[in-house]
């Protein structure tokens, strides 16, 4: 070859090398990765495991579950590679210097009891805003599937009394036992999680198969294989995901013949954060969120019966009793006016003889007052048979349910006021069979065509 | 060439570690021996060594390899006489290269005759010279160290009826050094040798020359005290001779015997050896920089003495639980390979024959602060027998060629005094010297110049050691630095290629020059300097302001 060929071969190669480093960039625009974090992620490398954790820039709490998960690294895996990945988010008040993970004094995590063989990792997606739940979940799914993560846990700093042990009871079975979702089981009181108790286990339950019991939680473990099928889920644009990622996680993980768990953890306290989002707005995240799994996945759970029983590390519920401090009284008043209001609303979502029995319940008195279990599953049905039809606005669809969801608080607060931890067991288990049994009254409905109304 | 007449020349030293009887067998007996060990001398020279550390050579029952002498002031007649030892130091002398020998004075064979004579009668003048009792219960509560055969300190004397203390095998009595004729009896037999020209003794055991009640018998004061004597001793009757402690201890208690600078000359750092290994296996540089930082400052004139393997096990005493149960996890999976609380392993086969983790540990040892100690056979990779007993299986016979007992003698193979390597992977005829001098990128070879460069340097020997931690923790990046000597040392503990940013903005200007291959690299600047690493490679980068 002449000279000028062996040039001319150079020049096309450097110019093929400028091309393909423009789309290389542009590609790179469309990443929600930034730089920064990547080169962090580039110097940890492969790791065993991978513990994410969301900070909204609460320095105290932050560095108790820093030194929580550190700890369990430094005492519950000593061999294996590890890495926290801190998806921050600062708050507008506070400077990220002062209350990012990764400036908790070292002296403080390098415990003189410390048996790990190896460096503990820490990376921070340091935002300029704190991040959505679903873009730090998607940070944190990332991080995984790019370091190869064997096993992984997401935990809450909102979680006071996080432990070494919460941590290695949430990974070990994915990096032991080859488990894809790891779901906690607490302590509760009787009265406590009635939306999980009523609502999101047994629908999930019958509809996914495979009773996880804490749907949306703040912890929770799943493998890297789980990680990287999440994170490659064209799901991200989505608001549901954006605001509670974590049911849909956990229903991935259902529906598509992953692994699942659950782990009892033990009881749980929270840091206080004022008086949190109303009931309207709960429902329209949570539950809008697992109308929207169930729409989106419809075709892995409408023909298909599936009912697995998902295996539990440590016992599957404890309940505690106590005095409640819920306002019965002002429970029941909020059904009957919501319901009253929502009249011509509910009338579009509900079944008619759904509806009617419903306006039936608002004229009971308050001490005759029980909202049947049949009822409240057909209830729900009817309005996921309706979201999926979209008879109406969908946000507006979801906190219509509000009410009604008062409604069977109220009765069960009434019903079982003293009734022992077995014998709410008992009765949610009935439950759960309830919404067994309607299921093909929800395929009917899902199925038939309808006319939406103006 | 002349050896240098500078008395902190341990400081800079190569030291090669070996037995006679491994070496080379000059008469055909089966046996390595001196005059054969100085026909190798040329080797050790051109390999670039510059001291060697000679295994005991004295007579003895050989009930542990040569460390039970019965007789301080002789050599064993299996290794040649006295004349051949002279003869050999002076060759060595000649080519610039420094011996070192064992002084084990901790204890003696029992069939030493101070021993037999002691343990005649109870009246006997001697009788003091070692630690008797009546009963095997004082110093209790103090440690077993091979605790695989031993299972007192104590062992009783059918001869004398009453019991003798021995920290190692029972047919190796203490001494007691609370007697002064025994020490001044130990110095006469130093004096011995330093006036043959011996330019250095490794003491051997020293934590445990004194006992006392109610302490664990080992790093007491008294012990510093005899040290303090014997290395005045030295320094007054022959100046730039050294002593080298053995106590496999944790650094911390290993520093009282620097003194201040009055005990001993040089200590082994047993710590870290077994930290090298790890760091390699785990991928991690946290093992190694953990134990270095906890290291203390030792005096200017002292040095520590570094390793990767010797004649012994791979010691895994200076570790913790989790540390041993990995490290045996990990290179000593199969049990054989174990022993008392270590592995019984060269280097090579440690490393699986993965050329680059042996290129990378070797270049930790060259680099790191301390003199390094280099064991004979693993410049060429050799294997090891696990299935000979004891720490045997890593002392046979050294494989100078591929031909008949590996070169080593001349004798029928079953009169050695142990079988040659000879498998298909470490076996005489693949892993020679001969072959390896004649390859061009033989480990013998790449061994040769990375001793010279380190010879060359005087910074690796004497120079201060700043770690630069970078964010990828495979890499372990360091500054070795002596006036205005800066060598920055960059190495990839891992198995895959990585990516590594280094903080060198103190050095800002300086240009980098890659010393194995003499190439420059991008001057460093304000931003963080950018290196690509493959797998287990390293860099060696001399920094120049120019």
């Amino acid at each position: 070859m002449t000279d000028n060929g062996r040039r001319h071969d150079q020049v096309q190669s450097f110019r093929k090398l400028r091309e393909e480093s423009e789309i290389s960039s542009a590609l790179a625009e469309d990443t929600f990765l930034d730089d920064d974090l990547l080169r962090q992620l580039m110097a940890v490398g492969e790791v065993d495991l991978l513990v994410g954790i969301v900070s909204h820039g609460n320095a105290s709490t932050t560095t108790q579950a820093v030194l929580a998960i550190e700890r369990s690294f430094q005492q519950r895996f000593t061999r294996q590679r590890a890495v926290i990945v801190d998806a921050y988010g600062a708050d507008k008040d506070q400077s990220s210097a002062a209350s990012g993970p990764s400036n908790v004094p070292e002296q403080n995590v390098r415990l003189a009891d410390s048996l790990s063989l190896r460096t503990i990792q820490r990376v921070t997606a340091d935002f300029a805003v704190p991040p959505s739940p679903g873009l730090a979940l998607r940070t944190i799914l990332a991080a995984a599937d790019l370091l190869r993560a064997r096993a992984c846990a997401v935990v809450s700093p909102g979680t006071t009394n996080l432990t070494p042990d919460w941590i290695a009871k949430l990974l070990k079975p994915a990096y032991q036992d080859k488990f894809d979702f790891v779901a906690p089981l607490y302590t509760r009181h009787k009265f406590q999680g009635l939306l999980a108790r009523n609502l999101f286990y047994p629908m999930s339950r019958a509809i996914f198969g495979g009773g996880i019991r804490e749907l949306y939680s703040d912890e929770w473990g799943f493998s890297g294989r789980l990680a990287t099928d999440c994170l490659n889920q064209d799901v991200w644009h989505e608001e549901h995901i954006g605001s509670r990622p974590e049911a849909w996680m956990a229903i991935s993980a259902m529906s598509s013949d992953f692994r699942c768990c659950q782990v009892f953890l033990g009881e749980k306290s929270q840091s206080a954060t004022g008086s949190g989002p109303d009931i309207v707005e709960v429902f329209r995240q949570t539950v809008g969120s697992l109308f929207w799994c169930m729409e989106s996945r419809q075709s892995e759970w409408l023909d298909r019966e599936k009912s697995e029983a998902v295996q539990t590390f440590g016992p599957e519920h404890e309940l505690t009793s106590g005095p409640s401090e819920l306002d019965r009284h002002r429970i029941f008043e909020m059904f009957r006016s919501g319901v009253t209001e929502l009249e011509p609303i509910l009338g579009s979502i509900l079944d008619s003889e759904t509806h009617a029995e419903i306006k039936g319940l608002v004229s009971l008195e308050e001490d005759n007052f029980r909202f049947p279990s049949e009822l409240w599953v057909k209830t729900l049905y009817d309005f996921a048979a309706s979201y999926h039809h979209a008879v109406l606005n969908r946000d507006h669809l979801v906190q219509a349910l509000a009410p009604l969801y008062r409604g069977v608080t109220f009765s069960y607060l009434a019903e079982h006021s003293d009734s022992s931890p077995d014998e709410i067991e008992a009765v949610n288990e009935a439950l759960c069979a309830e919404f067994q049994r309607q299921r093909p009254y929800l395929r009917d409905k899902w199925k038939v065509k309808v006319e939406v109304k103006s | 060439m002349a050896r240098q007449k500078d008395n902190l020349w341990y400081k800079d030293a190569v030291i090669y570690q070996l037995h006679v009887r491994t070496f080379s067998d000059s008469n055909a007996d089966g046996i390595g021996d001196f005059a054969g060990l100085t026909q190798r001398l040329d080797y050790l020279q051109d390999l670039g060594i510059t001291a060697i550390w000679l295994l005991p050579f004295y007579p003895s029952p050989l009930r542990d390899d040569g460390y039970d002498i019965a007789d301080y002031s002789s050599v064993h007649p299996s290794y040649g006489s006295l004349d051949d030892f002279k003869t050999f130091l002076t060759a060595a002398h000649n080519r610039g290269i420094r011996i070192i020998i064992e002084m084990v004075l901790n204890h003696t064979s029992d069939q030493h005759p101070w021993f037999k004579e002691a343990r005649s009668s109870h009246d006997n003048p001697k009788r003091d010279w070692y630690v008797w009792s009546e009963t095997d219960t004082r110093y209790e509560g103090v440690p077993i160290i091979f605790v695989d055969t031993e299972t007192s300190n104590w062992a009783w004397d059918p001869t004398s009826k009453s019991y003798y203390w021995h920290r190692f095998f029972s047919h190796q009595p203490d001494l007691n050094f609370d007697n002064p004729a025994v020490i001044e009896a130990l110095w006469e037999v130093m004096r011995f040798w330093l006036e043959m020209g011996v330019d250095g003794f490794r003491f051997d055991a020293v934590p445990y020359l004194v006992e006392r009640e109610g302490t664990l018998c080992q790093n007491l004061p008294e012990t510093h005290a005899i040290i303090r004597n014997l290395r005045k001793r030295l320094d007054e009757a022959f100046p730039g001779r050294m002593l080298l402690a053995e106590a496999n201890n944790w650094p911390d208690d290993v520093r009282p015997y620097f003194g201040d600078g009055d005990e001993f000359h040089a200590a082994f750092h047993f710590p870290l050896m077994p930290r090298m290994f790890m760091s390699v296996k785990l991928e991690d540089r946290k093992p190694i920089i953990d134990v270095l930082e906890k290291t203390p400052e030792i005096p200017n004139t002292c040095q520590w003495c570094i390793f990767l393997r010797n004649h012994d096990e791979l010691t895994l005493e200076m570790v913790t639980e989790v540390e041993r149960d990995y490290m045996y996890d990990e290179y000593a999976v199969d049990k054989t390979m174990r022993i008392n609380r270590g592995i019984r392993r060269r280097l090579a086969p440690m490393m699986d024959n993965d050329r680059r983790r042996i290129e990378l540990l070797n270049g930790l040892l060259m680099s790191m602060p301390g003199t390094p100690i280099v064991y004979y056979g693993d410049e060429i990779g050799m294997g090891d027998n696990i299935y000979l007993g004891d720490r045997n299986g890593v002392r046979t016979p050294m494989q100078w060629n591929g031909e008949r007992n590996a070169g080593f003698s001349n004798a029928d193979p079953e009169r050695l005094y142990s079988p040659v390597i000879s498998n298909a992977v470490y076996g005489s005829q693949v892993i020679n010297v001969d072959s390896q001098e004649r390859t061009g990128h033989s480990l013998l070879r790449w061994m040769k110049s990375l001793i010279q460069l380190r010879n060359s340097f005087q910074v690796f020997g004497r120079g201060t050691l700043q770690f630069l931690k970078p964010s990828n923790h495979r890499v372990l990046a360091y500054v070795r630095q002596l006036g205005d000597e800066t060598v920055l040392v960059v190495n990839n503990l891992s198995n895959s290629a990585q990516a590594v940013e280094l903080d060198v903005r103190r050095f800002k200007g300086n240009i980098p020059i890659e010393m194995f291959g003499r190439n420059l690299f991008p001057r460093f600047g304000d931003l963080p300097y950018l290196l690509t690493l493959g797998p287990y490679q390293f860099y060696w980068f001399q920094l120049r302001r120019i």
